[in-house]
């Protein structure tokens, strides 16, 4: 069963084209994926800023509230280098976990030799208990065909393709509707509102595979290569898509940028708390009250989310971890859940905030359990290209399943302090460099709980 | 002073404390290695393009937080690189003992390949026979594959994809393919099926870059239980005009396989499947060990030297004297030794002058 990245619904079945919510076999629903809930604080947004509007996924709705103005203002009055200097001091970063510098990326690729630079979205939205994306392509799908256009303006490339993940089979249909829409209204195409330049975009799906939304594999499956990681340095940036200067963005930087480019720079800057630039949208779900998307202002408490926006657990239950990342940056537990949400706070405490997915673990949720089933997606979706990867999350699996390993606590904690700090250090991509921070946190806020599992193993 | 083209392209990095020239372009790798590092790899075979997934060959750049796979990080002026600290080592160390954890054997017949003590000799190098990380074994081997010449023993497969990459850069065949990933990841052909059934051309080569005996020379194997040591000759192949080195593998006087040489200047490591696997008729069974003509009776008579060459060159006589020069044709055997083929043209071209005179492999 293939995730179907609704994570905020109970519970998501694929068949065939269609994604179905039920928690019984004989009554599932086809229903369109969850709105995002506006925010109780009354915090101003930026990509959920109108998604809540009637018709938005539809050009005439998107174009209500002043959809492609941002298209039509850098066109016929800014030249490419004024449109990434806003995007460069907006403080814009890669919303898909890397946080690289949105405008310095553009800046490259504008600066690179070689032709036809291109435009990659990256949708393949694969990371555990993240499903906003695919809430923006649902419900906003041209504020992110907008945000491409212009990443095209401002570098000079003629071609762009969004990466879609097959888990989404509906929102397939809306991109492409989109598209043709855009395309309609000559705002894709060739000689976009009248000016000199093309740009057409082509949504290609991908297979399955989680390892495809690293933007090595990702420019491999493209290509229609086996979908390994590439050896960097080159860099995308002149040496991506076919080997040519290309951007990859995640769905939700670009569909920041239209409102960047409409707003200005300061606006989107001032958007986040304590200096910190702009928003994140963080996907929440597990043991809490409200799951779903939440545009946060960066910087705030992790407590005010849980709490006050998403209404704590529901029950008398106390938090007794969340992920972050997805599963990618491990667990938080204990005192190290007041970070404020960001990636200098969170980074400190040994996690990342990376794509913004958390899920949330009440006191009754066995942790080993839970970081087993988190190792054991790590070792389905390793790709196998390198050893340390391959292997070491096979034996982390192994050793959280209680299937294999030492019953001995010291030369269990051995084996897997030495597996993770390889995996960290040589991994060939942000893969197998993650996955060991679920071992990693296990074992710094649950040691009784891993000593427990070890001793349960020697009984047997 | 004039400084030479080749100085001025001469660059400068530092290796393990010793201040090195490179050449624009090459890896940290290449340099190492030039300077003497023993470098471990095993997935790296210099013929092919780097690859970067095995990463014993990770080293230590200063300025870079994490370790760096030495084969795929091309040396750059100024550079300070440290090739055997002691995290690299551990790290080294670990990876060899998490592979010999999957693999059910590390020891193998050195016929099985040209490569095929790489692995055992680096699990020796590191002492990384500790029994740790115990679980599940990971590749599947293929005994069904009925082929003469290549054994698919996958329970030995470390997934370095030397094989897929051989197949692909050296041969052009892509007849190897990966299926699966991960833990899981299995080498294998276009639909799972054998190597009869694929693009496959039997050129060996993928059993001779294998570093682990997983791909094996089947023919070689026959061999493995005939006491002695394995002797090495370097002649050129006699099956064509390309002229492939290869290495002769005897036992006593018993010749058991055949190597490509990796240094061979026309072939570079590469063989085809006469050259690889195409050498029983010396020590066959059936092959003639004395001359024979044929009698009244029409059927053919064991005779000796003396006698078969009247008879040949009465025959050669009577179809010049009748026909002409022009009517005799001469085809040497591609089995025959380089020095008989040399002297059949000889003999044709001085003793008829004329030029008709072929191999049987010119193809």
């Amino acid at each position: 069963m293939p995730c179907a990245g609704r994570c905020d619904e109970p519970i998501p079945v694929i068949r065939g084209d269609q994604v179905l919510i039920g928690t019984d076999a004989n009554d599932l629903e086809s229903r369109p994926s969850p709105v995002p809930s506006p925010n109780p604080q009354g915090r101003e947004e930026c990509v959920f800023r109108h998604i809540r509007e009637p018709d938005r996924s539809t050009i005439e709705g998107y174009r209500r509230t002043g959809g492609y103005d941002g298209l039509t203002l850098a066109v016929s009055e800014l030249n490419p280098a004024q449109v990434i200097d806003i995007v460069r001091d907006s403080g814009l970063a890669g919303r898909g976990g890397a946080g690289f510098p949105t405008g310095v990326k553009w800046q490259a690729v504008a600066d690179a030799s070689g032709a036809p630079k291109t435009i990659v979205c990256n949708a393949d939205e694969g990371e555990p208990g993240c499903f906003k994306d695919r809430a923006i392509m649902d419900h906003d799908p041209h504020a992110v065909i907008e945000g491409m256009a212009l990443a095209a303006y401002a570098t000079g490339a003629p071609r762009g393709f969004i990466y879609l993940r097959y888990e989404y089979p509906e929102t397939l249909g809306t991109l492409q509707r989109a598209i043709k829409e855009a395309e309609e209204a000559g705002l894709l195409g060739e000689r976009i509102l009248g000016s000199a330049f093309d740009f057409t975009v082509v949504v290609r799906r991908g297979a399955g595979a989680y390892i495809c939304g690293e933007e090595g594999s990702l420019l491999n499956s493209l290509e229609g290569r086996h979908p390994f990681p590439r050896n960097r340095p080159p860099f995308p940036v002149t040496h991506g898509y076919e080997d040519r200067p290309t951007v990859v963005n995640n769905v939700e930087t670009l569909a920041s940028v239209p409102h960047i480019v409409r707003r200005g720079a300061d606006w989107y800057r001032a958007l986040g708390l304590n200096d910190l630039a702009g928003t994140k949208v963080i996907s929440l779900s597990g043991d809490v009250k409200r799951p779903g998307n939440y545009e946060v202002p960066l910087g705030l408490p992790l407590s005010t989310l849980l709490y006050d926006w998403a209404g704590g657990t529901g029950s008398s239950r106390s938090v007794q971890a969340v992920t972050m990342a997805g599963v990618s940056g491990g667990f938080l537990a204990g005192e190290d859940l007041d970070v404020t949400l960001d990636e200098p706070s969170i980074r400190a405490k040994g996690s990342f905030l990376g794509a913004g997915g958390i899920m949330v673990f009440d006191d009754t949720r066995d942790m080993v359990e839970i970081a087993h089933f988190a190792m054991e997606f790590f070792a389905e979706e390793s790709c196998g290209k390198c050893f340390p990867c391959r292997i070491g999350t096979e034996r982390l699996t192994e050793r959280l399943a209680g299937t294999a390993g030492p019953t001995n606590l010291t030369a269990w904690l051995d084996e897997v302090n030495d597996i993770g700090r390889t995996m960290k250090a040589i991994s060939a991509c942000g893969l197998g460099m993650a996955a060991p921070l679920i071992t990693e946190s296990l074992l710094r806020y649950f040691p009784e709980r891993v000593a427990q599992h070890v001793a349960h193993q020697a009984r047997d | 002073m004039i400084m030479s083209t080749t100085d001025s392209q001469q660059q400068h990095m530092v290796l393990d404390g010793d201040d090195v020239g490179f050449t624009s372009g090459e890896t940290v790798l290449q340099v190492a290695e030039r300077e003497g590092k023993k470098i471990p790899t095993l997935c790296n075979d210099p013929r092919l393009e780097p690859f970067g997934g095995c990463r014993l060959c990770v080293v230590e750049v200063e300025g870079i937080a994490n370790p760096v796979a030495s084969c795929t990080t091309k040396a750059e002026p100024g550079m300070v690189v440290h090739t055997k600290t002691e995290p690299i080592e551990a790290y080294r160390k670990l990876l060899l003992e998490l592979l010999v954890s999957e693999n059910r054997e590390v020891d193998v017949d050195a016929l099985r390949g040209y490569a095929s003590q790489e692995f055992a000799s680096l699990v020796d190098r590191y002492g990384a026979r500790t029994g740790r990380f115990v679980g599940s074994k990971s590749g599947s081997s293929r005994l069904d594959d009925d082929n003469p010449f290549i054994l698919r023993d996958y329970d030995l497969c470390i997934s370095c994809y030397r094989c897929v990459r051989v197949c692909a850069e050296q041969e052009g065949d892509y007849a190897i393919s990966v299926m699966n990933r991960g833990f899981g990841t299995q080498i294998t052909t276009e639909f799972n099926g054998l190597l009869n059934d694929s693009a496959c051309t039997f050129c060996g080569q993928c059993v001779q870059t294998c570093p682990t005996g997983a791909l094996a020379d089947k023919k070689a194997l026959k061999a493995a239980e005939l006491p002695g040591a394995i002797h090495k000759t370097r002649t050129t192949c006699a099956y064509c005009g390309v002229g492939c080195s290869v290495d002769i593998l005897t036992k006593g006087e018993t010749m058991v396989g055949i190597h490509p040489a990796m240094d061979g200047p026309a072939n570079l490591g590469a063989l085809c499947v006469k050259g690889q696997f195409a050498f029983d008729f010396v020590q066959h069974e059936e092959r003639l060990q004395t001359p024979l003509v044929r009698g009244e009776d029409g059927e053919l008579h064991e005779t000796d030297w003396d006698t078969a060459l009247d008879r040949a060159a009465a025959g050669f006589k009577r179809a010049v004297d009748t026909y002409g020069r022009h009517s005799v044709y001469a085809v040497a055997s591609g089995r025959a030794p380089s020095e008989a083929a040399y002297i059949m043209q000889k003999f044709v071209r001085a003793g008829w002058g004329i030029n008709n005179i072929d191999n049987c492999s010119r193809a």
